[in-house]
């Protein structure tokens, strides 16, 4: 597995409460190669976009998360337990999309100020003007002409899709090794959803960037991941390329999903108690793994 | 017209309005106050005719309408009226006993905004560590003891007891310094004096800093609850996620959206340090307004009651009218869409 | 409703300000009984006695006409809590339904209304109550009156505020698609979810009209003598600083006990507001 850039061991999280301790995420195991697109999906509530949070050690210095299990960035461990030594690396060789673009912007700063503290993780103390020319060359690359008028502006003066535009060039602006979408778009309508991902699509490919794209979406995700693991309830219950996931679903939970894709509130989604067979079911890895290795 | 332009305007406009509202509540307070304000003026020995004269020249015989008019023409050709416990007209008594209660409250006002939110701000990086919970008791004990407990004690402690500061008064006597702004810390430096300004500030620091200390806890307390919640917004959580150092959210990116709720306050806090003021003042003997305030109350000296309340009232306005376009400066949001939240 | 309790009762300094808040109600009430020299509450002298410095008999000292210090303290605290309850009962409903009434209303009266308001919050709150207090005489009547002019405007502007908010609520848009009134949605809509801010902030305003009052006692325009009150136990002493230095600490140290506490128990009762969101 020299070629992994992700390697997540037997992960689990949980939380301290003051009464109980409520199990988020149950021993899961999930890598990632060079330049490969890999999709994390599961209903809101799985526990896919805590995942996240932990690979970029964010989570463990919340009260009361316990987090066990080992993640590695390419081979080095990252101590997943405290999330020290990630630090480093966030920004750099590691970035992330969110799900709202407008919101994950600082209100009170333009722009072009938060391409400059972005881009000064990758080349330390860079002028605001080389930054703001670097900016405007990434802009450009996301299909935003008037990157003058986008840099002088706030992220609240700028559309949905804008916004969602300037968040994937900042992803992407120190060239990062692995990007993580945490559903991106979804606060978005599903046109301009739409476009960004495949400009998104588009440039990854050609940094050859791998990605973890968590989504509820399987549309989205069949277009777009090499690779799928489907999560329910903190575990992994299906995992294997997109095409034998697509082609030769094995698991309920995911059969469901995928008869769910456009009425994903119908009454008969599925649902199972943690204690039926259902659940336990054993999950499903398909062999073949042709892609990126 | 510009945004910040139209802003200005509109909050000039709308502190006019409210200008206005106080002049009535002040002459409505002043009118509704038991006997003649004639009477109490002449004194008990005063004739029916030379009251009665007196009533015509105060228009007192006019409609309560026509005697707001007369008042606020007066006020607004800055005439006060003369002060019956001094002789004078109010407006030369304030003017003389107004720069130092300023003075004391601005020198205040620096000093809560520079220790309150730093405070504020290493109280929300360590949230729940010992250092939050000490600064919280510290800030805490700060906001519930009235400015004057904290005059006395401060006092005791370090003008008694470790006698570093003085008792009492703005400066030695031995500084003779030409007024021209009545700030003696801005007089001393016009003089060229810096000796004079280091015994004026050495006078100014304890009863200033016992005027600051709740201002100081209520600015730390702000910040602290303001920073949490904009940590928790998802702008933060984008910063620390593409490896922006904590010292550098906590100092600028966490911090400037957390400033302009605080704002505010600060500006109302203001507001009681002018009233608080003259608690200190009292204690520390400081010549200001309040010896002055105290006594025209006391006397039921009309004009300079009024007088005293309307000045401190423009002073609050204008400090809101700052402070608001301070707010409007900090957060573009305002500044773009001329929308007051 | 039990777990609430727990996390209260799992912060020290809200245990603490219970504490604090429950030893001076209960002196105050049990003065009678806990105080030393009940008697010396009133117009008492006792001359062979007097400005005596903290010892066996008179733990904080006696003042200056030989009156026991810490029983006139705690019966200072009556005087305190009574003027505390009486400010809060009489303010707090008028500057509720102003803001009710201007927040759900908008339009012109919105305007009217919060323009005044404005008026009385742009007068420093200690000097509107001097200004009233100067003007009528200083009783304790009039104290309590003029320390109510100022504080329902704070209550005004919450529930305004409270009010512009809740009233895009679902909850009240549907009261109003069944046609209830407007005193119907007012009062059973969006005032009972807003007595949580309300209760918070009482209990914070506690502790603040007592700090209040205690000034314009202290600038001598509050309780008159013989009536014990903190604020004008400290002015007296003040003159006496620093030898008779009891005179003015034990007041001031009683003040600041008062308020520390509802502020303590005013923060948890916020803490437990925001873990309920």
């Amino acid at each position: 597995m020299s070629d992994s850039i992700l390697d997540i061991q037997n992960l689990s999280l949980s939380f301290q409460g003051l009464t109980e301790t409520v199990d988020v995420l149950d021993n899961i195991n999930l890598s990632i190669n060079r330049g490969e697109r890999v999709a994390l999906v599961g209903a809101s509530g799985s526990g896919k976009s805590v995942i996240a949070r932990i690979i970029l050690g964010l989570l463990q210095s919340q009260k009361g998360a316990i987090v066990k299990g080992s993640v590695r960035f390419r081979g080095i461990e990252l101590e997943a337990a405290t999330g020290n030594q990630i630090e480093s690396l966030r920004g750099r060789e590691i970035s992330m999309i969110f799900q709202d673009p407008t919101s994950s912007m600082n209100p009170v700063y333009k722009i072009g100020t938060i391409f400059h503290e972005i881009l000064n993780r990758g080349t330390h103390n860079i002028s605001k003007k080389l930054a703001l020319i670097k900016a405007s060359k990434l802009l450009e690359e996301v299909s935003i002409t008037e990157f003058k008028r986008v840099l002088e502006s706030y992220p609240f003066q700028l559309s949905g899709g804008m916004n969602q535009r300037v968040m994937i060039a900042l992803a992407l602006a120190n060239k990062p090794a692995l990007l993580i979408a945490d559903e991106p778009g979804t606060a978005l309508d599903v046109t301009v959803q739409a476009q960004t991902l495949k400009l998104m699509h588009n440039l990854v490919k050609k940094n050859n960037t791998a990605v973890l794209f968590i989504s509820h979406n399987l549309g989205v995700v069949r277009q777009f991941a090499d690779r799928v693991y489907v999560i329910y309830k903190g575990r992994i219950v299906e995992s294997g390329s997109t095409s034998s996931i697509f082609e030769n679903t094995k698991h309920p939970y995911t059969k469901a999903l995928m008869n769910a894709v456009p009425k994903i509130t119908s009454k008969s989604f599925f649902d199972a108690s943690d204690d039926s067979s259902l659940f336990k079911q054993p999950a499903f890895h398909h062999k073949d793994r042709e892609i990126g290795q | 017209m510009p945004p910040i332009l139209r802003l200005i305007v509109q909050r000039i406009s709308l502190a006019l309005v409210v200008l206005i509202g106080v002049s009535m509540l002040i002459f409505a307070i002043a009118r509704v106050i038991p006997g003649d304000p004639a009477r109490i003026a002449l004194g008990p020995n005063a004739t029916v005719e030379q009251v009665e004269i007196l009533r015509e020249t105060l228009h007192l015989n006019d409609p309560i309408y026509v005697q707001y008019g007369y008042f606020v023409r007066d006020i607004s050709q800055g005439d006060l009226g003369v002060s019956l416990y001094t002789n004078r007209p109010v407006t030369i008594d304030i003017a003389q006993f107004l720069p130092a209660t300023l003075e004391l409250v601005i020198v205040a006002g620096i000093m809560m905004i520079c220790i309150g939110l730093p405070l504020g701000m290493i109280s929300a990086r360590y949230k729940g560590q010992f250092i939050d919970n000490l600064l919280r008791v510290v800030s805490l004990l700060g906001v519930s003891a009235p400015s004057f407990v904290w005059a006395v004690i401060l006092m005791l402690l370090f003008a008694y007891f470790l006698p570093i500061f003085p008792v009492a008064g703005r400066i030695e006597d031995i500084y003779v310094i030409k007024a021209v702004t009545g700030f003696l810390l801005i007089d001393t430096l016009i003089d060229g004096n810096i000796d004079a300004f280091f015994n004026a500030s050495w006078h100014i620091f304890l009863p200033a800093f016992a005027l600051a200390l709740s201002g100081i806890g209520q600015a730390a307390r702000l910040t602290r609850a303001n920073m949490i919640e904009t940590y928790n917004k998802p702008y933060i959580e984008m910063m620390r996620a593409y490896g922006v150092s904590q010292f550098r959210i906590a100092s600028r990116y966490a911090f400037k959206p957390s400033l302009i709720p605080s704002l505010t306050i600060i500006g109302l806090d203001f507001a009681a340090m002018l009233g608080n003021a003259f608690l200190v003042e009292a204690v520390f003997a400081w010549p200001g307004l309040s010896r002055y305030g105290v006594a025209v109350i006391l006397r039921k000296d009309l004009n300079a009651i009024v007088g005293t309340v309307l000045v401190i009232s423009l002073t609050f306005v204008l400090v809101n009218i700052i402070v608001d376009l301070l707010i409007a400066f900090l957060n573009p949001r305002i500044r773009y869409s001329q929308r007051p939240k | 409703m039990k777990l609430k309790i727990k996390i209260l009762l799992a912060n020290p300094l809200s245990v603490m300000g219970l504490l604090l808040i429950s030893l001076v109600f209960g002196s105050a009430i049990f003065a009678d009984f806990i105080t030393p020299f009940p008697l010396h509450k009133g117009a008492v002298v006792d001359f062979s006695n007097f400005n005596q410095a903290p010892n066996l008999t008179n733990i904080m000292g006696t003042d200056l006409v030989g009156r026991d210090l810490f029983t006139r303290i705690i019966y200072a605290f009556r005087i305190s809590i009574m003027l505390g309850v009486v400010v809060l009962i009489i303010s707090v409903p008028i500057g509720v339904f102003m803001g009710l009434l201007a927040g759900y209303s908008g339009g012109k009266l919105d305007f009217v209304l919060m323009r005044i308001t404005d008026v009385f919050l742009s007068i420093p709150p200690l000097v509107l109550a001097m200004a009233v207090m100067g003007l009528l005489e200083p009783t304790l009547l009039n104290g309590m009156l003029a320390v109510t002019a100022m504080w329902w405007p704070w209550y005004t502007r919450l529930i305004y505020n409270l009010t512009r908010s809740e009233k895009e609520e679902g909850y009240v848009v549907a009261a109003e698609v069944v046609g209830a009134s407007r005193w119907h949605v007012m009062f059973r809509e969006i005032l009972p979810n807003c007595t949580h801010a309300i209760i918070t902030k009482m209990t914070l305003d506690f502790g603040f009209v007592i700090l209040i009052v205690s000034s314009l006692s202290f600038l001598g325009l509050g309780v008159q003598a013989p009536t014990p009150d903190l604020g004008s136990m400290v002015a007296e002493g003040a003159r006496y600083l620093p030898d008779s230095w009891w005179l003015t600490v034990f007041p001031g140290l009683a003040i600041l006990i008062i308020v520390f506490g509802f502020n303590l128990v005013g923060d948890a009762l916020r803490d437990m507001m925001d873990t309920d969101s």
